[in-house]
């Protein structure tokens, strides 16, 4: 099998959409591109999109500990600050977003796609 | 905690090791053959006992020579980009890591040279026979992993040094993975060099790895500056191994490794035998779930202990963050910088979890971790 050189784009899979009347920066897997673009109309239409019907206090939780987290600290909390801060076991919170965790609670709350080896 | 992670760097490192190599850095580590007085040329002479120690735990000649790298990929760079010149071509396979694919990609990319990568078959393996129909007349490399740093597998790499004799081409193995955890026999093998690194089953620290290379292959420097040795010139020397190495370098990161290569000398047979019980036990155990699907591990002849699965359903970073947060266990989720082997198992896109036991696992932390599996799979 020969390999070709990959093709090459400056933002490959990134796109903008206009979401609760605001202009909205994604990349390619649908995470924001600026923090500050999310707000609550934007993540309760994405969070409806996602396949979540009824919005409780338990998404509002993890999502304001998620973006507190990060606007304070410059960076999303461990595995362990997110167990302690929301008082959920991981699994318990992964099922809360049909997403999941990383593309669900955190895409969701509008941290930045985590630019790990994956 | 439970470490399951030892395929990206073994942890914990054996401690008396890195105290006994600090306790001699603090006496000797001065600049090595950066001088005439006598600590530095002991210095000097404790580094090369470390270069014909690792030719003779590598199975090599007296000749070969050895250069030290940060690390595996930095070795493998000073090798592609030295070696390769305009309009050369490489065989390589579909199980590599990064550190080989990147320097490939980058240089065909400049145009400076064209590539194969050979398919590994359902069980994880390259065939000879493959190797052999992508070898061109313009061929002037094979180069590949010796065991796949997702998989597991073991290559037959014997075989395949047969097949590149046969076609006159050199063959070199990234043994990252499988360094001190199975023995690597350069002579007998036939094969013309490897990469590797200090800190994964060598148990040493990270920051030292290296080549080690037959006489008949001759990179060019990459890297040009300070070696100690004919200042005057102001050309890079082409003397082994300065050749390779430019700078001072990491001294204590060579007395580290020493170290842990007469700690792995010792433990090696035992402990890759322990390693590979507790990957056994932890493969039946997650066989038995599920959603967990397994890759490449139903015959752990030819194998390294380590296991990479996915679960139904579920993102390998939301299974690798769950195991670490609820219970404990650190894993290596993802796409393990292989790219091209989770586009083949048809992972690339959720990732997959990867469990590596190393030799301070037991199987009460097996044990553990299949629960973990369970709770997480249901």
């Amino acid at each position: 099998m020969s390999a070709e050189p990959p093709k090459q784009g400056k933002d490959p899979g990134r796109c903008a959409r206009v979401i609760a009347g605001r202009k909205v920066t994604f990349d390619d897997e649908g995470f924001f591109d600026d923090f500050e673009d999310w707000s609550e109309e934007i993540f309760e239409a994405l969070a409806h999109e996602s396949g979540i019907s009824l919005i409780t206090d338990r998404h509002r939780q993890v999502v304001r500990v998620l973006r507190e987290f990060y606007a304070y600290n410059g960076r999303a909390p461990l595995n362990n600050e997110l167990r302690k801060g929301t008082g959920m076991s991981l699994l318990e919170l992964d099922s809360l977003f049909p997403g999941g965790l990383k593309k669900g609670a955190r895409l969701l709350s509008g941290l930045p796609n985590p630019k790990t080896c994956n | 905690m439970i470490y399951l992670d030892n395929a990206a760097t073994s942890f914990p490192k054996p401690a008396e090791c890195l105290r006994r190599a600090l306790e001699r850095y603090l006496q000797l580590g001065a600049s090595p053959g950066r001088g005439g007085y006598d600590l530095a040329v002991e210095a000097e002479a404790a580094v090369s006992a470390v270069r014909r120690k690792l030719c003779r735990f590598f199975g090599a000649e007296e000749d070969h020579r050895t250069c030290f790298a940060y690390n595996a990929t930095d070795a493998l760079n000073l090798l592609i980009q030295g070696l390769l010149q305009p309009g050369g071509h490489v065989v390589s396979s579909r199980l590599e890591h990064n550190s080989v694919l990147r320097p490939l990609h980058h240089l065909q990319r400049q145009g400076r040279i064209s590539f194969d990568l050979v398919p590994f078959n359902p069980d994880g393996f390259i065939e000879p026979e493959k190797v052999a129909a992508a070898i061109k007349p313009a061929t002037k490399l094979v180069i590949l992993t010796h065991s796949s740093n997702v998989l597991g597998t073991v290559q037959p790499v014997k075989a395949i040094a047969e097949v590149c004799r046969d076609r006159g081409v050199p063959l070199v193995l990234d043994v990252s993975q499988s360094a001190g955890a199975v023995p690597i026999r350069v002579k007998d093998w036939g094969v013309q060099g490897v990469a590797f690194t200090g800190h994964k089953s060598l148990l040493g620290p990270t920051g030292i790895g290296g080549l080690m290379l037959s006489p008949d292959l001759n990179p060019e420097s990459t890297r040009f500056g300070g070696t100690g040795v004919d200042s005057k010139s102001p050309y890079h020397t082409q003397e082994y191994p300065y050749r390779l190495e430019a700078g001072t370098i990491n001294f204590l990161g060579i007395l580290g490794l020493e170290e842990s290569l007469d700690y792995v000398e010792q433990t090696c047979p035992s402990s890759y035998g322990r390693e590979m019980s507790l990957l056994k036990k932890l493969r039946d155990g997650l066989n038995e779930l599920p959603g967990v699907r397994i890759y490449c591990c139903e015959h752990l002849e030819d194998h390294l202990p380590v296991l990479t699965c996915t679960v139904a359903g579920r993102d390998a970073a939301d299974v690798g963050a769950i195991l670490d947060g609820d219970f404990g266990i650190a894993v290596r989720a993802g796409l393990h910088c292989a790219p091209f082997v989770h586009r083949d198992l048809g992972t690339l896109e959720k990732g997959a979890v990867r469990f590596s036991p190393g030799p301070f696992n037991t199987e009460a932390e097996i044990d553990e971790t299949v629960k973990a599996m369970a709770a997480i799979a249901r």
